[in-house]
């Protein structure tokens, strides 16, 4: 509503403000610069003071100093020039070049003649001085009785010890004038003001958290030198390292990718497209991957595979045998991915229409006919979005090639190892960057192809019926192969299991119990830490996700689109490269969080903040917004309609997206081994070292500890949403 | 519960959609200047996308008009929100909220004004008593028919004593005889209340069997305003005209004669008599001749304003309706009290005689 007097008025607000805001800024700054500029001064005049009369006594001197004062760099000036004879000595060779070039500068000039009167003066504009803008200071230096000067001491003192401090303080001045500005904007021009705080928020969020971090990590990677340049990048290309790491991500994507999409194929073949039992267990096995914690997979193959795993030194004895590597990657990859594979083609198979099958069978195609002729070009689009999705998460993986690549690179390890080993922060950040790419090709190969030729024919008809395509023989191999599959996985949590009782694996077997005493002991404080900071994200995402879902359907705002795409962009960013941004852009003021809780918690609310946001919106898209109507109708006013109507409503998205929540900030790995601290530990990451150190058993207790309670979390949450189940069925009917 | 309303008025109200797909500007409603009255129940009648839910909404505060003010008892509350609004929406879909009981659905609006619990629960309850629902009060709402459900939609808004009661189709999801109990029953209840209704529909039947006024409105535009006879035999123009009834038009040119205030004119060069004239109507220039069925009667052949043939007869107990082939189109009589001695068989010569007091000149030009 912006009537003129409510415009007036706004501006007139505005305008006070800024004019005390800039006040109170211009006097910080003299303020600052006084005393900043008299502390150093005073030095210089102290040094002065200290400094020798004679020639001789100079260079010893010059050291000393520059051994007290590191950062300050000195010339000094026996005589004064223009009345005695002058010699300049300098340890700094920029700052006697400069003295000889620009010795009859204005400034030199009054700096010499003030020093000559026994006065201090400071230059009033900055010089340049290699990289930096210096401030010169003359000071005078004495003679004995302290009456005449006989040298001078020009000190160059770095500029931005008070730039810094200037942009500092300019920039939060600004910030308090736009906090201002919408603070008191939008109540006045909104009806509707919490809306408007709630955008504002989020916006504040997105932009802090997603948006700068990652600006910061961009920017990083075109900077060297302290200037703007490709060399990072050139080096990033052009490095056989860094290349064969890009070739060995690309490579285990494909491999993981056709794996995953030939086992996930058959997988939900078996469930969607036979009738054939133990579908329900099936399921849920299949899916015990996606929320099993990272290392737990890994972990086990390397017990029953690796060098001194059970079955290949015990069983089978082998020697030479490595489970380290591409082939085994692939394995533990395929082994906790394909689920994502098989869930998207399970809906894909369900949806398809079963009478186009049934009429090409009518029209006497054979069963294998109708399968390649009719089935499997309806499932394509599906069968290629499965494949996309597994590959980008494959990429991303950084957990599983973490523990058990050996000596083959992939780009998610090698940017780990660039940052925290090399401390190469721009080359560790370019290479998490290239990981982006393959993830946004994807993205849009699916959004542009897949979208558009996706011709599933969904009838919305009780999908009961449908003729058995597979033959007899056909169905004995699904059978089995589903069997020995779900076998195989349910053996893997096995010997995690196993492995918490065993003395040291490998070598000696016998049975205790030592491990978890020992290992609860160990990861005690990461456990409690995990816990905590979990328990602190899980309830803000879920808000925040809920918050931003009621925008995102309900209401209208400039800037919508720019509002969802930074809060879903977490999603497609690899946790390496949040990792890394975070550290590049809340490790210097004014957001110092690196080694504080608050970090790992911001990560985990902005990295897991899309999924609820989608659920949200799914949810609330099914109802009336006349109930929301109806509510502020009856003097409801934003807060209680949200709190009264729309949250309970929304339960059940509300409750799935917090123990979504809760449990990946549980089982993150990637992101938060860049921002944990001593103070702030991860339960996995305790993990990963106990396993670095041989130490499997303990590794196997927290592991085990980890599913246990992850497994607790996803019960609760189906008891919780099963009780408002009757709810949706009533939101439906209306 | 005692009587309390407020006249509510529109000013220039106008709404603007913009459609983001061809980025050009949707006229929901234009200009509407509306004048109701306290106590009053005014229909807002037109067809399909004409405006009527968008009006209502403005009202209601949902939508905020792109020009013009919005009062409510003389309080200009153009820019304020639902939740200040002392108006009541009964939704099409109803809005019950599915997590609530009928009880709590009710006392919803008094919950979050703080309405004592002993006083609560003596509203709800009085208020349930009046749809005829007190039985009732601990159902979901998702285990109600739809009438049921529309009685709670109902009584949620009554309950908060509103001093103006909106309602958007409040009965299209029920079926032929239901509508008509629950039609009944709305309008007795707002008598009773002496509340100011806005009712949205596009069921003339229904506007004109419950309102003190109807507004016509057409592609976002207030056609006529007036008293259901009024906007029925008197309309305005040829839309107002078709749109509330069955009604045949005859292209006639004015004449200058006026006898005994009827107006005469010239149907083909035969002269008639027209007893009313819509404003726009110029002596001397062409206009239409509109004529409901029952307004006219059929004669010998060369008696009447115009000849023609029967068609069809159309035998409804009550009436017959006789359809005429003449050089306008087919012509819809009406004959009442129908005997062998008054129908003409289909097939035979007959003219058609209009009752002069009832025919009335409308404007020439757009409908
Ligand atoms: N949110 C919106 N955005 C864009 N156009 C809209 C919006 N709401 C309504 N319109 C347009 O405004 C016009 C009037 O719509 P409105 O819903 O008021 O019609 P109505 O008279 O209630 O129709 P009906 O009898 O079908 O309910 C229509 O052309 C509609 O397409
Ligand atoms: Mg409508």
């Amino acid at each position: 509503m912006f009537t003129k007097k409510k415009i007036l008025a706004f501006l007139a607000a505005c305008a006070v403000f800024l004019v005390i805001d800039l006040w109170m800024f211009s006097v910080l700054r003299g303020s600052y610069q006084k005393t900043v500029l008299q502390d150093k001064k005073e030095l210089i005049v102290a040094l002065a003071r200290s400094a020798p009369a004679e020639a001789a006594g100079m260079d010893p001197w010059l050291t000393e100093v520059q051994k007290a004062y590191p950062g300050l760099r000195l010339l000094h000036i026996q005589g004064i020039p223009g009345i005695a004879q002058v010699q300049a000595a300098s340890l700094d060779s920029e700052l006697k070049s400069l003295w000889s070039a620009r010795q009859g500068a204005v400034s030199f000039q009054t700096g010499i003649e003030a020093a000559s009167y026994l006065e201090v003066f400071v230059a009033p504009e900055a010089v340049r001085l290699g990289q930096g803008k210096f401030l010169l200071v003359f000071a005078p230096v004495l003679n004995k009785e302290g009456d005449t000067a006989v040298g001078i001491v020009v000190a160059a003192v770095d500029e931005s010890v008070l730039t810094s401090f200037i942009h500092l303080t300019y920039s939060l001045s600004m910030i308090a004038f736009l906090v201002f500005a919408l603070g008191f904007g939008i109540p006045t021009f909104s009806r509707d003001p919490l809306t408007g705080y709630a955008i504002l928020v989020l916006f504040a969020i997105v932009l802090t958290f997603v948006a700068y971090p990652l600006f910061e990590a961009l920017r990083l990677t075109f900077v060297h030198e302290g200037r703007f340049s490709f060399a990072i990048w050139k080096e990033i290309l052009t490095n056989k390292q860094y290349l064969s790491a890009l070739a060995g991500s690309v490579k285990l994507g494909t491999l993981t990718a056709t794996l995953s999409t030939v086992v996930g194929f058959l997988f939900a073949f078996f469930v969607a497209r036979t009738s054939l039992g133990g579908k329900k267990l099936v399921t849920a096995l299949a899916t015990l991957p996606v929320i099993s914690p990272p290392f737990s997979l890994t972990l086990s193959i390397i017990l029953l595979f690796g060098n001194n795993g059970l079955i290949t030194k015990r069983l089978l004895g082998l020697e030479h045998f490595s489970i380290y590597g591409l082939g085994g990657l692939g394995l533990v990859q395929t082994l906790s991915m394909f689920p994502i594979a098989f869930l998207t083609m399970a809906g894909v198979l369900e949806a398809i229409d079963s009478t186009l099958e049934d009429a090409s069978l009518d029209l006497n195609a054979s069963r294998w006919q109708t399968f390649t002729r009719v089935t499997l070009p309806l499932a394509a689009p599906g069968i290629l979005s499965s494949w996309l999705l597994v590959f980008t998460n494959s990429l991303a993986d950084f957990a599983n090639p973490l523990l058990l690549s050996g000596s083959f690179r992939v780009l998610s390890v090698e940017s780990y190892i660039e940052v925290t080993g090399m401390n190469r922060l721009g080359n560790g950040a370019a290479l998490s960057i290239l990981l982006l790419l393959p993830t946004l090709t994807a993205f849009f190969v699916q959004r542009a192809w897949v979208a558009k030729k996706s011709f599933v024919v969904v009838t919305g008809k009780p999908s009961g019926r449908f003729s058995d395509l597979a033959s007899k023989p056909m169905r004995l191999f699904l059978l089995a192969f589903v069997v020995l599959a779900s076998v195989f996985i349910v053996s893997l949590y096995g010997t995690i299991v196993a492995g918490c009782f065993v003395k040291n694996w490998g070598i000696d077997y016998t049975f205790t119990t030592a491990n978890i005493v020992e290992a609860l002991q160990r990861g005690k404080a990461a456990m409690i830490s995990t816990v905590t900071l979990a328990g602190i994200a899980t309830p803000i995402a879920g808000f925040l996700a809920m918050i931003g879902a009621v925008l995102l359907v309900r209401k209208r705002f400039p800037g919508k689109r720019l509002l969802e795409a930074l809060m879903m962009t977490p999603f497609a960013v690899p946790g390496t490269l949040i990792g890394i941004s975070y550290i590049l852009a809340f490790n210097k003021p004014p957001l110092l969080l690196v080694g504080t809780g608050a970090i790992l918690v911001i990560c985990y609310v902005i990295r897991e903040l899309p999924v609820g946001l989608e659920g949200g919106v799914a949810t609330l898209r099914q109802i009336d917004p006349s109930i929301e109507e109806a509510a502020a109708d009856l003097g409801a006013d934003q807060a209680t309609v949200f709190r009264t109507v729309i949250l309970p409503l929304i339960r059940p998205a509300f409750i799935s997206s917090m123990s979504y929540t809760f449990v990946r900030s549980m089982t993150a790995v990637s992101a938060i081994i860049f921002l944990i601290s001593a103070r702030w530990y991860h339960i996995t990451i305790q993990i990963y070292n106990f396993s670095e150190n041989i130490r499997f058993g303990l590794a196997s207790v927290l592991a085990t500890a980890l599913i246990i309670i992850v497994l607790a979390v996803f019960g609760l949450m189906r008891v919780l949403v099963k009780q408002s189940e009757h709810l949706e069925k009533t939101v439906t009917v209306q | 519960m005692e009587k309390r309303s407020v006249p509510v008025q529109l000013e220039k109200v106008t709404k603007i959609f913009r459609d983001p797909k061809t980025k050009s500007d949707v006229y929901a409603v234009r200009d509407a200047q509306l004048e109701i009255e306290s106590g009053e129940l005014v229909t807002l009648l037109g067809p399909s996308g004409c405006g009527k839910t968008t009006m209502l909404r403005m009202i209601g505060g949902f939508e905020l008009p792109t020009r013009g003010r919005i009062r409510i008892g003389g309080e200009d509350v153009t820019y304020l929100p639902p939740n200040a609004r002392a108006t009541a929406t009964v939704f099409q879909s109803y809005g019950l909220f599915p997590h609530l009981d009928v009880f709590d659905n009710v006392a919803y609006g008094l919950r979050v004004r703080r309405v004592p619990k002993a006083e609560m629960a003596t509203r709800v309850m009085e208020a349930l008593g009046l749809v005829g629902l007190a039985e009732l009060a601990r159902r979901a709402p998702g285990r109600l028919s739809g009438g049921q459900q529309q009685r709670v939609a109902l009584a949620r808004c009554l309950v908060v004593r509103p001093k103006v009661l909106l309602l958007d189709e409040p009965l299209s999801n029920l079926d032929a005889l239901l509508r008509e109990q629950m039609r009944v029953e709305i309008r007795r209840i707002q008598k009773a209340l002496g509340i100011t209704a806005i009712y949205v529909t596009h069921d003339r039947v229904e506007a004109m069997s419950l309102s003190d006024r109807v507004v016509v409105m057409k592609a976002g535009v207030v056609r006529q305003v007036g008293p259901p006879s009024v906007i029925y035999e008197r309309p305005d123009c040829k839309f107002v005209a078709g749109f509330v009834g069955k009604v045949a038009f005859f292209p006639v040119a004015v004449l200058a004669e006026q006898v005994q205030g009827a107006v005469a004119c010239s149907l083909a060069g035969r002269r008639v008599l027209a007893g009313s004239m819509a404003p726009g109507v110029a002596v001397g220039a062409k206009a239409f001749l509109m004529a409901r069925p029952e307004s006219l009667r059929l004669g010998d052949p060369g008696d009447g304003a115009c000849d023609g043939t029967v068609a069809t007869n159309v035998y409804l107990g009550s009436s017959v309706e006789c359809f005429v082939a003449t050089e306008y189109g087919e012509i819809l009589v009406q004959i009442d009290d129908p005997s062998e001695s008054r129908l003409r068989p289909e097939g035979s010569k007959v003219s058609i005689t209009f009752d002069e007091t009832r025919v009335r000149l409308l404007p020439e030009g757009e409908e």
